[in-house]
C-alpha cells in the first residue's frame, strides 16, 4: 500500500539531489572540447570550492537521509532512530573525515599506479616479488631486486595504512557511543538536524582525539607515513636509474650540488665574519689602551721635572705644559698589549 | 524514558530547504568572490636575502617606542596572519599603540633552500635581520617578538645572542613538546624522519596543510564549510571567510634541512627543556635568557597546548618573566575582536615599561 508521507519526502529528495546537481555544476569547469587537450588551470579559490562542496555534500546527503530515515520514521527506542540517522553509507563522518583522507590516499594510490605504468612502458618489466621474494639472477638481477623490494614495500605500505582506516573507524564507532552519552544526559534534547548534527561533531572530536593520542595510533601513524616514505623511495631510486640512462640529470644529482653550494656559502660566511670579528677584536683592543691610557694619566701625579720647567716658563705656556710632559712619557709607563699578543 | 530527539520531520525538510536556499542565493557572491586582499599596511623594505624580507611598518604617525620590535614568525604559513585585514591587523594596532615595529618574510622555499639548516636560519638569517634593524636605530639591542615556531627561534636565538635583545615576547610558543595533549608531536614521534626528508626533500605545504586538517577532521573539514553556509549572502563575512582561508592553504614548502632538525631536536628529543639543544654547534641554555620576557598563549589552542608553552616560566633565567593568557585559539589570537582589544595595548604596554 501506497505511503503518502514516504512518497512525498522520497519526492522531495529527488528533487533536492537535483537541485544540489544543479548547484554544484556551475561550478564545474565544462569538459574540453578535445579530449586531448589538458584541463584549464584552476580558477582562483577553486581548492576552496572543491573543500566546500565536499564538505557541503556530506552534510547534505546526510540531512537528506536522516529527515527521511530516522526523523520520518521515528522508531520506538530513540537509540535505534540515532542509528538510522547515522548508521548509513551517507553518515557524515565517512564524508568529512573520509573525504580528506582517501583524497590522501588515492593520490598515492594514483601515483603509484602512474609509476607502475611508465615503469611496463619503459621496459622495467612487469612487478616482480608481489607474490613474495625470489632469487634473482642474471644481467638484471639488479633491477628485478629493486622491484621485489618495492613491491614488498608497496604490500607494507597497503597493511599499514588499512591498520590506519581501522583506528579512524573506531573512532568513528565510539563518536556514535559517545553521541548518545550526551543525548543520555539528564534534560538533553535535540529539536533540529543542525543541532543534532554539531553535537555528533563534538561527540566525534572527542573520540578521535582519545585514539589520535594513545600509543596505538602513534604506532601506526608512524608505521604508515614510514612504508610509504619507502615505497617512494624506492620509486624514485628506479626513476633515477631511467633517468641516467636517458642523460637527464637526476634529482640526487641537483640536490648534492645545493647542499655544496649551501656549504660553500656557510664557509664564505664565516670567513667573512672572521675578518670582521679579528677587526672588531682589534678595534676593542685599542679602545681598551685607550682607555686604560687615560686611567693612568688621570690617576698618575704630576712628575716632579715636568714642575720645575712650568715653574721656569712663562705663565701662558704653563698651562698646557704637564699635558704635554705626560704624553711623552706614557709609552714608557704603559705596556702595548698589541705586543704582549 | 522520554526521547532526547524532537525533530520534527517537517521541521528537518525545512531545514534541509533553507539549506539549499541559502546555498542557491549565495553562489552568486561566492562566484563573483575576488582573491581577498590582506590588510597591506604601509611598508617599506629594509633587508633582504635570497628569499628574505625585513619589512618596516611605517603607519601613520612616528612611532613613541624608543626600541624597535622585531617580529619573528614561524616557517610554517605565511606571515600575513599579523596583518590579515584592516580590522584584524595586529601589526596596525602595535603601531597605533605608538611601536616602531619590522617583520622578517620568511618567503617561499624552494629546491635551493633544500639545505638550510636551523643554524642558518637562526643565527644567520634572523641573526642579520637583527643586526639590519640594529644599524638602522644605532641601537645594541632591539626588541623581539616570535611567533609559535618563531617564537622557539626568538628562544634560541636570545640565548645564544644576549646582548641584540633588550626584551622577548613569545607568543603561542612551544617550549615543552612532549606535554601529553600535543597532538603533533605525538603524532610525529614514532616515525622517521630521516627517512621522510632524504624522501621528500623540501617539505610540501599541501601535507602540512593535510597533517593539520587531521588534528580536528570534522570540524576542519566539514563544520566549518557547513557554517559559511550562513554567511553566503554576507558579502563582507564571506570575504573575511575567504581570506582567511587563502592564509591557511597559502602556504610555504619547509626546507628540508631545518625540518628535519626542529621535529628530530624539539618535537622528538625536546631538547630546549632538557637544555640539549645545539644550534650550529652552540649549546642553547634557556637559563641564558636574562632580558625581560613576556609569554603569551593561548587556552585553546590545539597546535600548541598552553602547556608545551607554560613551560618557558621554569626555564628562562630572567627574574623578570611574565605571563599572560589569552582565552581563544592559535588563530584567534591574532584576528579575533578580542585579541584586537587586548593583545597589541598588553604588549605595548608591558614594553613601555621597559623600554
Amino acid at each position: 500500500m501506497a505511503d503518502p508521507a514516504n512518497d512525498f519526502i522520497k519526492d522531495y529528495q529527488a528533487l533536492a539531489q537535483q537541485s544540489w546537481d544543479a548547484w554544484t555544476r556551475q561550478f564545474q569547469p565544462s569538459p574540453a572540447a578535445n579530449p586531448f587537450t589538458p584541463p584549464p588551470a584552476p580558477a582562483a579559490g577553486n581548492d576552496t570550492l572543491e573543500r566546500t562542496l565536499a564538505g557541503l555534500k556530506g552534510y547534505f546527503d546526510w540531512m537528506q537521509a536522516a529527515a527521511s530515515g530516522g526523523a520520518a520514521q521515528p522508531a520506538p527506542d530513540w537509540r535505534q532512530q540515532l542509528q538510522q540517522m547515522f548508521g548509513g553509507a551517507s553518515q557524515p563522518f565517512a564524508q568529512a573525515f573520509g573525504g580528506i583522507d582517501s583524497a590522501g590516499a588515492e593520490g598515492f594510490m594514483r601515483q603509484w599506479q602512474s609509476w607502475l605504468q611508465a615503469a611496463r612502458h619503459s621496459g622495467f618489466a612487469d612487478l616482480a616479488g608481489a607474490q613474495g621474494p625470489t632469487p634473482a639472477f642474471g644481467l638484471n638481477r639488479e633491477q628485478q631486486m629493486q622491484q621485489q623490494a618495492l613491491a614488498t614495500a608497496l604490500m607494507a605500505s597497503m597493511q599499514a595504512t588499512a591498520r590506519y582506516q581501522e583506528l579512524i573507524q573506531r573512532a568513528n564507532a565510539q563518536g556514535m557511543q559517545r553521541l548518545q552519552g550526551k543525548l543520555a544526559e539528564p534534560g538533553r534534547q535535540v529539536d533540529s538536524l543542525k543541532a543534532l548534527y554539531d553535537l555528533w561533531v563534538d561527540a566525534s572530536e572527542e573520540a578521535y582525539a582519545e585514539i589520535a593520542l594513545s600509543d596505538e595510533f602513534r604506532g601506526v601513524y608512524g608505521e604508515m607515513v614510514d612504508t610509504q616514505m619507502r615505497v617512494r623511495q624506492l620509486q624514485q631510486q628506479q626513476t633515477e636509474q631511467l633517468c641516467q640512462q636517458l642523460g637527464v640529470p637526476t634529482r640526487s644529482e641537483v640536490s648534492s650540488l645545493g647542499e655544496r653550494l649551501q656549504a660553500l656559502r656557510r664557509e664564505v660566511r664565516a670567513s667573512h665574519s672572521a675578518v670582521a670579528t679579528d677587526h672588531a677584536d682589534e678595534i676593542m683592543a685599542l679602545r681598551r689602551e685607550l682607555a686604560a691610557l687615560k686611567r693612568q694619566l688621570a690617576e698618575r701625579p704630576a712628575p716632579a721635572m715636568a714642575k720645575k720647567e712650568v715653574a721656569a716658563r712663562p705663565a701662558a705656556a704653563a698651562k698646557k705644559a704637564p699635558t704635554k710632559a705626560v704624553r711623552k712619557s706614557t709609552p714608557k709607563t704603559v705596556p702595548n698589549p698589541r705586543k704582549r699578543k | 524514558m522520554q526521547t532526547p530527539l524532537r525533530i520534527d520531520p517537517a521541521r528537518a525538510l525545512a531545514d534541509i530547504a533553507i539549506f539549499q536556499r541559502k546555498l542557491a542565493a549565495g553562489m552568486a557572491n561566492l562566484r563573483n568572490m575576488h582573491e581577498p586582499e590582506y590588510a597591506n599596511t604601509p611598508r617599506e623594505l629594509v633587508y633582504s636575502e635570497d628569499k628574505l624580507k625585513v619589512w618596516h611598518f611605517t603607519g601613520h604617525g612616528k612611532a613613541t617606542s624608543k626600541t624597535p620590535l622585531l617580529i619573528v614568525y614561524a616557517l610554517v604559513n605565511t606571515v600575513w596572519m599579523t596583518d590579515l585585514q584592516a580590522d584584524r591587523s595586529m601589526v596596525r594596532n602595535l603601531l597605533e599603540q605608538g611601536e616602531d615595529v619590522y617583520l622578517i618574510d620568511w618567503g617561499y622555499p624552494d629546491g635551493a633552500d633544500r639545505w638550510l639548516t636551523l643554524d642558518d636560519y637562526i643565527n644567520g638569517y634572523l641573526d642579520r635581520c637583527v643586526d639590519a634593524v640594529r644599524a638602522r636605530h644605532g641601537l645594541e639591542a632591539i626588541n623581539l617578538l616570535g611567533i609559535c615556531q618563531g617564537g622557539a627561534f626568538s628562544l634560541c636565538y636570545t640565548a645564544l645572542h644576549p646582548d641584540k635583545v633588550k626584551n622577548l615576547i613569545t607568543m603561542v610558543t612551544p617550549v615543552d613538546f612532549h606535554t601529553p595533549d600535543n597532538m603533533l608531536s605525538h603524532w610525529c614521534r614514532s616515525m622517521d624522519v630521516d627517512l621522510f626528508v632524504d624522501t621528500m626533500g623540501n617539505i610540501p605545504a599541501g601535507l602540512m596543510n593535510y597533517v593539520y586538517l587531521t588534528l580536528k577532521p570534522l570540524r576542519l573539514n566539514q563544520q566549518k564549510y557547513i557554517g559559511m553556509v550562513d554567511i553566503l549572502d554576507n558579502p563582507a563575512e564571506l570575504e573575511n571567510f575567504l581570506r582567511m582561508e587563502r592564509w591557511i592553504f597559502d602556504s610555504p614548502d619547509q626546507a628540508g634541512e631545518a625540518f628535519r632538525q626542529f621535529i628530530k631536536d624539539f618535537y622528538q628529543g625536546n631538547k630546549l627543556v632538557k637544555g640539549t639543544l645545539e644550534i650550529g654547534g652552540h649549546s642553547v641554555d634557556l637559563g641564558m635568557i636574562t632580558q625581560p620576557v613576556l609569554n603569551i598563549f593561548a587556552e585553546q589552542d590545539h597546535l600548541v597546548p598552553p602547556d608545551a608553552s607554560r613551560a618557558l616560566g621554569k626555564h628562562v633565567g630572567t627574574t623578570d618573566y611574565t605571563q599572560l593568557a589569552f582565552k581563544g585559539g592559535h588563530i584567534g589570537i591574532y584576528v579575533s575582536g578580542r585579541a584586537q582589544r587586548e593583545v597589541p595595548p598588553a604588549i605595548h604596554q608591558w614594553l613601555r615599561q621597559r623600554d
